[in-house]
């Protein structure tokens, strides 16, 4: 009965069933992170009408979507996980660099990239908390 | 492709049912709008534009991770019968 059904369980589809057999399970670093991503923006996009702490609220943030991308690349069958931080951390980065620009950065933007940060790892995090434990 | 049928399309979106497409258009027409009023760059409309892009590809990924753990829990619940006879 055993063997019937792991053998029906992989003849489905092999590379899924392998996958979702094997996916790493839930950790609570990773969870971390992407709760703090998510709770960071939110906050720093209240202060985005002060463009010089906003500069420096943007790299930081940019730093934490670094970390978890970096941390993500590295867990085994997980490039689901991976592409989305790599997304995410396009995001934050994007920010930085308008920072980086001559002209004056408008709050409405920078609002705007804080609330796509903050709803993007609140995507992540949901998934993130189911993972197997 | 005119601004007209882009706006057509995006109001069509906007009402197709989907909760993750709809939010999208309304998004990108706001963003339109306010670049239009004067109150962003047209290069901050195209940043915002590829973080539509991206939130797509992060909603995609997500659900794809999430059909996994579905699985993870199914497979090891039928282990656990399994195991059982």
């Amino acid at each position: 009965m055993k063997k019937s059904i792991i053998a029906l369980a992989f003849l489905l589809n092999g590379c899924t069933v392998w996958d979702a057999y094997f996916m790493t399970g839930y950790d609570n670093n990773e969870y971390k992170l992407i709760t703090e991503i998510r709770v960071d923006a939110s906050v720093y996009k209240a202060a985005c009408p002060n463009k010089l702490m906003s500069e420096v609220n943007a790299t930081q943030l940019a730093y934490k979507t670094e970390l978890f991308e970096k941390y993500e690349e590295q867990i085994p069958r997980n490039d689901n996980g991976y592409a989305a931080s790599k997304s995410l951390n396009e995001m934050a980065k994007g920010l930085v660099s308008r920072y980086k620009a001559d002209t004056e950065v408008p709050t409405l933007f920078c609002n705007l990239k804080f609330a796509n940060i903050e709803h993007s790892a609140e995507v992540i995090q949901h998934v993130v908390a189911r993972r197997p434990r | 492709m005119t601004l007209d049928e882009i706006e057509q399309q995006l109001a069509n979106l906007a009402n197709c049912g989907d909760p993750t497409f709809a939010q999208a258009a309304q998004y990108i027409g706001d963003a339109t709008q306010a670049a239009k009023a004067g109150q962003l760059a047209p290069a901050d409309l195209a940043e915002l534009l590829r973080d539509t892009q991206r939130q797509l590809d992060i909603v995609q990924d997500m659900n794809q991770l999430a059909y996994k753990e579905t699985l993870n829990t199914i497979i090891n619940g039928l282990l656990t019968i399994a195991a059982a006879y």
